[in-house]
């Protein structure tokens, strides 16, 4: 386990804050930590900056991440990693769709050449919108208090998804299903970061796996093309006690 | 590179690998209580088995055969996090906290794991020898080839090594089961005990053994001054428990002469053909699969393959136990 000290909190929608802290090891945009809170639990957070200084964007859900958000300057934090597989990186212009706290791990992918359709319940919860240097931003809420109303795929159907070296998707499955059958017909490059339980992080305790892949190891930022022909993704997946269930989104 | 995990053939470790010459399938296949095993090399429980389309992926990229996560009478969640400490990048501590799914929703993931049509093993965990023979009726019936009975789990209260370090309860637990069921019946029995050959001859009417279960341990942080698995204390698995796994696979061969199950710490050929040698008929792999992913097991193959044929070993039954001094 290793620990740094939180060097600055910033508070970006009332539910979620970004911790900053020093730690000099290399990471790639997509890659995790397992951030541990002693006495209260371990969760898998993304990396919302990955130079020296990293960042991770949490929202508070339930006792981990809550305690998380109420780190303060000076206080410190335990984690290890990195883990997982990053997105790949393109030259040229990308598209971001973020779905609620989903934006974070797409964050040290912003260049000027980035649009980005930025999606939440509210307009307040509305995340790094205005991190968005350069590119367009398309703003969706579910209840139409700012940007278009609808979902995420509102917004997509009015873009060019052609001009795009690659489009990036981070969000709740729901979102990641219903944005996948989208794209799944037409010819364009797409990596999705898929979300599951995650007990170990390291490859071992099978809570993550989709189709036998670990999403703690072999993800969990998979392409277009190696999700097609997954048939848990967006399906089924198991509960914290390994008893299956069944979304069909 | 990912792409080739995605489109491997089915069986890619028959079909798609030609440095395995079939010379050298010949000299790895093997069995235990009569179940064929293709090669060694099994994956331990309580690793990457939790879901069917998990184990069905093991198998068809390797491993000979599977053993199932424990799995109790009814739904447990296990420990909070965190669950697992990774030390050296090749051990770890664990106490997952025997998390399943209650046997009745575990049927599903056995018909999805036995789609491979490889061996899969039923581990099973409970505190009374009815239990036991409950949760083995129903593996049975899901189409398990073999029970495991864990009676090792270092870290759950009522269960596993509590049980396991009781002579008469694990006798009246492996008669039950045995009655119970037709398959072969191994008893997984613990090193952290004072006497493993009393308990040995207490399940001595299982078919096999298997040897070991996790060293109990725990790590703690001193910068949290507290331990770091929210359950305190935990297993230790990985190579730093392979000599102690030696040990005790030899010294119940050679008291008992019955067929092991040798597991702890294997990552390599030799660790293998160490355990073989001690009195393995075959050996189960855990946490290697942390250290070097799921490939492990094409890996093992691979280089038991090759140091048998340097050696002059034809087949893995010749060299069963060769190392006990009698
Ligand atoms: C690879 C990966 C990266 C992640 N990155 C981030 C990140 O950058 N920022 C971030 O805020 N979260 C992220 N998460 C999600 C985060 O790990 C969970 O929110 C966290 O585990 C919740 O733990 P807890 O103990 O606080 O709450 P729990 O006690 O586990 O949950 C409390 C309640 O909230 C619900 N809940 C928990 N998580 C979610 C969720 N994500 N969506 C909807 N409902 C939920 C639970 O079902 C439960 O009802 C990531 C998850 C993964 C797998
Ligand atoms: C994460 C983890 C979970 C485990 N769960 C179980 C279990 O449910 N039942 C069991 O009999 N053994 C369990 N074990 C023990 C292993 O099956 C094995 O006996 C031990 O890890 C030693 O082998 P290894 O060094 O190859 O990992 C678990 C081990 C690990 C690392
Ligand atoms: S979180 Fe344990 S295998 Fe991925």
């Amino acid at each position: 386990m290793m620990h740094s000290e939180v060097i600055n909190v910033e508070e970006n929608t009332p539910t979620v804050k970004t911790i900053y802290f020093e730690w000099k090891q290399e990471a790639k945009p997509g890659q995790f930590i397992m951030a541990w809170v002693p006495g209260t639990g371990e969760i898998p957070i993304s990396l919302s900056s990955t130079d020296t200084i990293k960042s991770i964007t949490v929202k508070s859900y339930g006792p981990a991440s809550d305690a998380i958000t109420k780190l303060t300057k000076g206080s410190r934090i335990f984690f290890r990693g990195p883990y997982g597989r990053p997105f790949s990186t393109v030259r040229g212009p990308t598209l971001l769709v973020g779905g609620g706290s989903g934006m974070a791990s797409l964050r040290p992918l912003i260049t000027k050449d980035s649009d980005a359709i930025v999606s939440a319940r509210t307009a307040a919860e509305l995340l790094f919108s205005d991190r968005i240097k350069g590119g367009k931003v398309f703003e969706v809420t579910d209840d139409g208090s700012a940007g278009i109303r609808g979902n995420p795929i509102d917004a997509l159907g009015t873009i060019d998804l052609e001009k795009y070296k690659m489009t990036y998707v981070c969000g709740p499955e729901i979102m990641l299903k219903k944005i996948y059958d989208f794209l799944n017909s037409r010819q364009i490059r797409a990596e999705f970061a898929m979300e599951r339980l995650m007990k170990c992080g390291i490859g071992v305790c099978d809570s993550c796996s989709v189709d036998g892949f670990q999403l703690c190891r072999d993800g969990s930022i998979f392409s277009i093309e190696e999700m097609r022909g997954m048939t848990e993704f967006g399906r089924t997946k198991l509960t914290e006690s390994g008893r299956r269930i069944y979304l069909n989104y | 590179m990912f792409a080739y995990f995605i489109w491997t053939a089915p069986n890619p470790f028959i079909t798609s690998d030609d440095l395995l010459k079939k010379d050298t399938m010949n000299r790895l296949n093997t069995q235990i209580s009569g179940i064929r095993l293709d090669n060694p090399f099994i994956l331990a429980s309580g690793i990457l088995d939790e879901n069917g389309y998990t184990m069905k992926r093991v198998l068809d990229e390797g491993a000979a055969a599977v053993v199932t996560k424990s799995i109790g009478i009814s739904e447990r969640s296990g420990y909070r996090t965190p669950v697992v400490v990774e030390i050296d990048g090749r051990n770890m501590i664990n106490a997952i906290g025997l998390a399943n799914p209650g046997i009745d929703n575990f049927g599903e993931e056995m018909k999805i794991a036995r789609e491979s049509m490889k061996p899969v093993i039923g581990s099973v965990f409970g505190s009374t020898a009815e239990e036991f023979a409950l949760l083995s009726r129903k593996m049975e019936e899901y189409g398990a080839s073999a029970i495991e009975l864990n009676l090792s789990c270092p870290h759950v209260k009522g269960f596993g090594q509590e049980v396991g370090s009781d002579p008469d309860l694990v006798e009246s637990i492996v008669g039950e089961v045995k009655r119970s069921v037709k398959i072969p019946v191994f008893a997984k029995l613990s090193p952290n005990i004072s006497d493993i050959l009393e308990i040995a001859k207490a399940a001595e009417k299982a078919d096999a053994y298997v040897l070991i279960n996790t060293v109990k341990a725990m790590a703690i942080d001193i910068y949290a001054r507290m331990p770091v698995l929210s359950n305190s204390y935990g297993g230790l698995s990985g190579p730093c428990i392979k000599p102690v796994g030696i040990r005790y696979v030899y010294e119940v061969k050679r008291e008992t002469g019955k067929e092991i199950i040798g597991v702890g710490g294997i990552r390599t050929g030799e660790d293998a053909l160490e355990y073989i040698m001690a009195g393995a008929s075959c050996v189960e792999v855990g946490t290697a699969v942390h250290s070097d992913g799921r490939d492990i097991f094409k890996q093992l193959s691979l280089e038991t393959g090759k140091i048998m044929k340097a050696e002059k070993i034809e087949s893995i039954r010749e060299i069963i136990g060769a190392a006990i001094r009698k």
